[in-house]
């Protein structure tokens, strides 16, 4: 199956090349030239992951960011210009699962792409952790009957806890394993990502009872009841 | 004090004025003391003429009116003579002496009468020959009287007196000046009471004029000092139209300008900050649709005939080092817009050096270059901002690398109680004095005329210097030609930490010889 991408840019000449290189790694990209137009393309298009450029004529990429949040829980990576942190933890905060940082090369783009895109593994359990169960197959999470609607990334992120109940995780080894980051990245994807779950599944998101900081060490998914 | 004086100028102003006006006051009461004293000499003296004489001519009208027959009778009339003249008591007590010259037979019975409390020596022998010589005039001297315990200033004034049968006689009349005296010192008393009165009066006029003077000089001095150190904006008030107003109205005109220069610059400068900031932003976008489009060629080249082929790759080339100038220009400017916000947090600066060398083996094996890493075994934890530091440390390598020959490349890590360091050495072509000058120069290099292949940026160490810095660290460098060249990198263990020595030596032990 061909996963289409929505590039979102405002840059003729790199919305093109950016659909030359996504088109040779296999992916079907559609466009968008500004913040109006794109949510209007991501609803007609319905695409498997959005590219959003953060700097954008009319609405701002964050803007846009989200509002396809509130659609769905499509994986968005931002296109961002290096250095400029209030904007990637902006973009963070209003949905976005990854950044990456301009000018990129087209290798560490698809790597960017794979990573959202990669199904989580087969092999993955239905697994309790506290009143919440995760079914990996449906991505649903329910507490009781009570179905609570998160991102695949944030499923992907409390599952990856929950599985290992106890087991403290490192930033940099959930970089890894949700994230799929090979090297070292920025910590501020798991900081921001943990408080928006946090905010979705914690009664008391001030005083979280499943994802647990372990402080100076990272995080671990601890049991509500018990 | 004496420093009171170097130090401030109305303390010397003050005693200056008053020194020089102690001299006026005494030299101007001793000239008015002198001529008074005088004048009263004078006045007294005259009037002492006036009355000796008429004296005298009653005392001879006494004696040519009488028929003096025998010693008894003469005596008797001399003796009357003394108290007809003497003056007992008031503000002029006037003495008399009658003296019978020397050198003549001795009278029989006879005294010379005197006044009760005269003292001879009021009538010193060089008087006596004086009146002796000058008979008919009157002959005087001033003399030191003795009353009352004390010294008074006298006149003896005499003349020779002949008297029938007897011989000659001296007549003499001492005079007192004590009055005199007494107003003199009233005087002199007064002078010296006013004298001093005068010269407290100076002292105050000379400090109140120096503070006046004095004290918009020093505001002067207050204002420059507070605009040295930044405050641009300070400025004297200016009133009245006197030369410390000028001084004021001038002074102003300078620091305004020199706010106005200032202000400029750093406008142009701040203009020039952003225009770098703006432009590499700008590039971006650009940047990345080129690099893709490179990729894409460079990547399929094999598909293209050898010259197109051959293009592909040194395009592919260009825009990497294209890339890495941009991305360390953007770094560049944000230091310089100050828009650099680190992210402590406490690391183990072996990891970081050894995170370091491995990012690098590449290019080391490429240049047939071994890494060796000297460390203490526990960890060395200090409070950094790991990304940084660990892009420092590859770009001393890399440089290390460059211009290390081939040969050892050596990172040591070393700690005391403050600090940690760093120090990568090469055994390479090293540096002279001048490029060791420049080395942290901005797009300056070591040897234009030799081929880069590594293809550093030029801001490199420019860059490492500043995030040196932004830990409130210490990045050196020691070189010697032909021997190698060491940077020293030193971070304080806790960012508000100051260093006060590097734990490791520079030159690098081993390689000062």
């Amino acid at each position: 199956m061909t996963h289409r991408i929505l590039v979102v840019d405002d840059d003729d000449a790199l919305r093109e090349m950016v659909g030359l290189v996504l088109s040779a790694s296999g992916y079907a990209p559609v466009f968008a030239s500004d913040g109006l137009s794109a949510v209007d393309v991501f609803k007609a298009q319905n695409p498997d992951l959005v590219l959003l450029d953060i700097m954008l004529p009319g609405q701002s990429g964050i803007e846009v960011c989200k509002s396809i949040r509130a659609l769905s829980g499509v994986p968005i990576v931002m296109l961002t210009a290096k250095g400029d942190t209030d904007d990637v933890v902006a973009g963070l905060e209003a949905g976005a699962d990854d950044y990456v940082v301009k000018p990129h090369n087209g290798a560490e783009l698809i790597a960017r792409i794979r990573a959202r895109l990669r199904p989580i593994s087969d092999e993955a359990i239905t697994v309790q952790i506290g009143s919440l169960t995760l079914d990996p197959k449906t991505f649903e999470v329910k507490r009781g009957s009570h179905q609570l609607s998160l991102t695949p990334l944030e499923f992907k992120l409390l599952h990856t806890l929950a599985a290992k109940p106890q087991q403290v995780f490192s930033r940099e080894m959930l970089l890894e394993q949700v994230w799929g980051y090979q090297y070292k990245a920025d910590t501020r994807l798991v900081n921001v990502h943990v408080q928006r779950l946090r905010s979705k599944i914690e009664e008391d998101p001030e005083n979280p009872k499943i994802v647990m900081t372990v402080r100076g060490h990272g995080y671990r998914a601890g049991s509500e009841i018990q | 004090m004496i420093s009171l004086f170097r130090r401030s100028l109305t303390a010397r102003a003050v005693l200056t004025t008053v020194v020089l006006g102690g001299i006026s006051v005494a030299i101007i009461g001793s000239f008015l003391s002198y001529s008074l004293a005088n004048s009263f000499y004078q006045n007294r003296l005259s009037q002492v003429l006036t009355e000796t004489e008429r004296a005298v001519d009653s005392v001879q009208t006494t004696i040519a009116a009488s028929s003096l027959t025998d010693e008894t009778a003469l005596q008797t009339l001399l003796n009357s003579v003394v108290p007809s003249l003497e003056i007992v008591g008031g503000s002029a007590p006037r003495q008399v002496a009658l003296l019978r010259s020397p050198g003549q037979g001795q009278l029989q019975l006879f005294q010379s009468p005197i006044s009760q409390n005269l003292d001879l020596r009021s009538i010193p022998d060089q008087l006596r020959q004086e009146v002796r010589n000058a008979p008919g005039r009157l002959t005087y001297t001033p003399v030191s009287l003795s009353e009352e315990q004390s010294d008074v200033p006298g006149i003896t004034v005499g003349t020779p007196i002949a008297i029938p049968i007897a011989g000659d006689f001296e007549l003499y009349l001492v005079y007192s000046l004590s009055a005199e005296q007494r107003a003199l010192e009233l005087v002199q008393n007064a002078l010296a009471i006013g004298g001093l009165f005068l010269l407290a009066l100076i002292a105050a006029a000379s400090f109140f004029v120096t503070r006046r003077v004095v004290a918009p000089v020093e505001e002067a001095a207050e204002a420059a000092r507070e605009i040295s150190e930044g405050k641009l904006d300070k400025r004297l008030p200016e009133t009245g139209q006197d030369i410390i107003a000028t001084l004021a109205s001038s002074f102003n005109k300078m620091a305004k300008s020199l706010q106005t220069q200032i202000e400029r610059l750093d406008a142009l400068s701040r203009m020039q900050r952003r225009f770098v900031s703006d432009v590499s932003h700008e590039l971006r976008t650009p940047m990345t649709t080129i690099k893709l489009a490179g990729e894409v060629l460079f990547s399929n080249r094999s598909k293209l005939e050898p010259a197109l082929s051959r293009s592909a790759e040194l395009l592919q080339d260009q825009i990497e080092r294209f890339d890495r100038l941009l991305s360390d220009l953007l770094e560049i400017s944000r230091y310089d817009a100050g828009a650099i916000v680190p992210e402590f947090e406490v690391h183990d600066v072996k990891a970081v050096a050894s995170a370091a060398i491995k990012s690098i083996e590449p290019l080391a094996k490429d240049r047939n270059t071994t890494l060796h890493l000297i460390a203490p075994e526990a960890s060395v934890r200090a409070e950094i901002d790991a990304r940084r530091i660990e892009r420092l440390l590859r770009n001393l390598l890399s440089n290390a690398i460059e211009h290390g020959g081939g040969k050892d490349v050596t990172v040591e890590v070393g700690e005391n109680l403050q600090a940690v360091a760093i120090c990568v050495t090469d055994r390479g072509v090293g540096m002279n004095r001048n490029e060791l000058e420049r080395v942290f120069d901005r797009f300056w290099r070591a040897d234009p005329a030799r081929q880069r292949s590594v293809g550093g940026t030029g801001l490199g160490l420019a860059i490492s210097k500043e995030d040196s810095a932004l830990h409130r660290g210490w990045l050196q460098v020691w070189s010697k030609p032909k021997v190698g060249t060491s940077f020293r990198l030193t971070l304080p263990k806790t960012k508000d930490e100051v260093i006060a020595n590097s734990p490791l030596p520079l030159p690098p032990r081993g390689l000062e010889s």
